[in-house]
């Protein structure tokens, strides 16, 4: 089979249909947690893939929103069964979402994107801003084995260290951190206001755990556009492996609309615009035209 | 027509544009199911009557900056502006997978000038898997180009010129964006198409009021989705009164009514465009209620309701 070489992601594994909502609960300001059966999408996912997800029965909102994998639940037997996604209320589909309550029908798809890469990692650095934090819970439950994911559950050496250095507006935004402690991944916090932790930006809190850290660091990366910039240069300075998970607008999510494109360079150095949802969202930072 | 007379499964599904042949009207249409190989895992595209790649050009193209979409009430505004590798690449990884699926393939193509247009149906001509062409001469995303699908007389200058230089079946496909379809359609008829495909994109635009600004990355965009069904199903209906050819109908289609409605308007395919991105296997959806909404109408074959519109009102 002849097909684009740059292309590694498409929806091959995906599974499209109409699930309950389970849960939809309030975890910070503007923020829900939404739970619904779906064992077929609860089996593939891996940590940094996402889901499209509409409103049943309705064409306004029209097109699905991506989300991304919060984290997987188990049934009794232990087997995959329920999914949750953590979203932050923005806009048209957000705001509705919220005020739905157990059994709305939605629509969804998945898992769609290529996910974090499973890469040995002595001290996993994962850098959130905004609502950028709701990737890196299953990532860290991998990386310290606790869970697997994938069908078959993939292999992912146990890291030494996981740490989450997380901003937000102010503590009132905050969404998940006591999950991350559960885990036993090391927090550090930053508001704008100095609410809570770090007064200032979450990048300044990199520097500091990458010196004080005796092991060696991978940087992975998500939130708004200027804060992955200022990871991905940091981490390029300290000469640091760092991959981003880009949060372009996408329409489709399956790589048929090009709407989701990024400036993302090859091995010349000359970029193309890239669909994100089928080349990533997942991208080598230094890759990147930010 | 006794409808009690014609099962479901005697209904037969194939139909004729022109010289092309489908073994069913459902297809799905050019920039909104990528090379289709993208789908693979979700659709059975081997059903589909027909699938119209990505448009695609002589040389490669960046396309628009982003943001190259954002949806509004109904329907969405695109300004992909043909973002595609050309069609050497386009040949080399992309047409070998489309050749193997089965449904006919609609190559869509798009060129600056008529001698563009012209070098790529030489080009397209006997490869392998091709079945037609489709000639995007009504994509509002370029810029710079002339406009093919505004003005009747280039309209078929274009349309002759690739007759000329392909054995293929050529399908024009036309914008609404201008005062008269009727006139670009019999112009492109009269260039030689063997069909004509209605309707591309409606020209629009969002603002940000707040910030003073356009919100597509290209200012203006094209508007699709079920808000410009209405729009599309005009034309079809208007166009199908004017010329002899057989008409492709799309613009808004995510059901099987959607589609029946297109028939009876003088449609004698379908193109499913939008509905692809919110439901990937819609197509597949209407495909199995069509033979049922035919029976319905004691049709036997799809061409017994093709613009069978007859009264008005209740
Ligand atoms: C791979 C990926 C994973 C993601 N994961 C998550 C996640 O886990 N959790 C999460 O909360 N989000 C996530 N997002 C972002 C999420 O998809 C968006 O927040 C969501 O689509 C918003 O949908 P909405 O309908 O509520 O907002 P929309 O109404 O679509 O608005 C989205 C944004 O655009 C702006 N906007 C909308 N309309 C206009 C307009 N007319 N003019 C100007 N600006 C406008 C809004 O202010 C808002 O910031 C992810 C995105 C990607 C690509
Ligand atoms: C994101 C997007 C990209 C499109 N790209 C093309 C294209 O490359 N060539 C083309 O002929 N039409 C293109 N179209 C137009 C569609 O093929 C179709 O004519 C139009 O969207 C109306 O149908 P719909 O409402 O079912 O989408 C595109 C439409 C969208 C939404
Ligand atoms: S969102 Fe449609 S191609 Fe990526």
């Amino acid at each position: 089979m002849t097909e684009d070489p740059r292309c590694t992601c498409y929806a091959d594994h995906a599974w499209q249909g109409t699930v309950a909502i389970e849960q939809n609960v309030r975890i910070a300001r503007d923020t829900f947690r939404l739970r619904f059966a779906c064992p077929e999408i609860a089996r593939r996912i891996v940590p940094g893939q996402f889901l499209m997800l509409r409103l049943a029965g309705t064409n306004d909102p029209l097109l699905g929103r991506p989300l991304a994998l919060y984290d997987v639940i188990c049934d009794s037997d232990g087997q995959p069964a329920l999914l949750d996604v953590v979203y932050l209320v923005v806009g048209k589909m957000t705001r509705r979402l919220a005020a739905l309550p157990p059994p709305t029908p939605l629509d969804v798809w998945g898992p769609l994107g290529n996910g974090f890469p499973p890469t040995e990692t002595s001290h996993l650095v994962m850098v959130a801003g905004g609502i950028g934090q709701t990737p890196f819970l299953t990532l860290a439950q991998e990386y310290l084995g606790l869970k697997t994911f994938g069908d078959p559950p993939r292999r992912v050496p146990r890291a030494e260290a996981v740490t989450l250095c997380y901003g937000g507006r102010n503590r009132g935004y905050l969404a998940g951190v006591e999950d991350f402690r559960t885990c036993g991944v090391q927090v550090r916090l930053s508001t704008d206001d100095g609410s809570q932790g770090h007064h200032g930006l979450v990048t300044d809190l990199i520097g500091p755990v990458v010196e004080e850290s005796p092991a060696a660091c991978r940087i992975v990366c998500c939130g708004p556009e200027a804060m992955m910039e200022t990871t991905a240069k940091i981490a390029h300075r300290l000469g640091l492996p760092c991959q981003v998970s880009l949060e372009t607008p996408m329409a489709c999510g399956i790589g048929i609309c090009f709407s989701c494109v990024a400036k993302i360079r090859d091995a010349s150095g000359q970029w193309d615009y890239r669909r994100t949802c089928v080349e990533g969202p997942v991208f080598a930072a230094d890759d990147v035209e930010f | 027509m006794n409808p009690a007379a014609v099962k479901q499964s005697s209904v037969s599904l194939e139909v004729q544009l022109g010289r092309l042949r489908l073994a069913n009207p459902i297809t799905v249409a050019s920039g909104t199911f990528g090379y289709a190989r993208e789908m693979a895992g979700l659709v059975d595209m081997a059903r589909l009557g027909g699938i119209l790649p990505k448009t695609i050009t002589q040389n490669p193209r960046a396309g628009n900056p982003p943001p190259r979409t954002i949806e509004t009430t109904g329907g969405m505004l695109n300004s992909i502006g043909l973002d595609n590798d050309g069609v050497e690449a386009f040949l080399k990884r992309q047409m070998p997978y489309l050749a193997g699926l089965g449904p006919a393939v609609i190559v869509s193509i798009a060129g600056e000038s008529r001698e563009e247009f012209t070098r790529l149906a030489a080009r397209l001509d006997g490869v392998a898997g091709v079945r037609a062409l489709e000639l995007n001469v009504s994509c509002p995303n370029v810029s710079g180009g002339v406009d093919f699908g505004t003005d009747p007389a280039m309209c078929e200058k274009v349309v002759a010129g690739v007759r000329d230089a392909c054995s293929l079946p050529v399908v024009a496909k036309l914008t609404p964006n201008v005062t008269d379809v009727t006139s670009i359609a019999r112009a492109a008829e009269a260039g030689g198409a063997d069909a004509l495909s209605l309707i591309n994109t409606c020209l629009g635009m969002a603002i940000d009021w707040r910030r003073g600004r356009a919100i597509l990355g290209n200012v203006l965009g094209g508007l699709s989705g079920p808000a410009i069904k209405p729009i599309a199903l005009r034309a079809v209906y208007q166009v199908a009164q004017a010329v002899r050819v057989p008409l492709m109908g799309v613009g808004g289609i995510a059901t099987i009514d959607d589609a029946m409605e297109f028939f009876v308007a003088g449609a004698t395919a379908v193109q499913i465009g939008t509905a692809n991105f919110y439901n990937p296997t819609v197509s597949i959806g209407i495909l199995d209620a069509l033979p049922a909404a035919l029976a319905e109408l004691g049709a036997a074959c799809v061409a017994d309701v093709v613009g069978t519109i007859g009264g008005k009102g209740p």
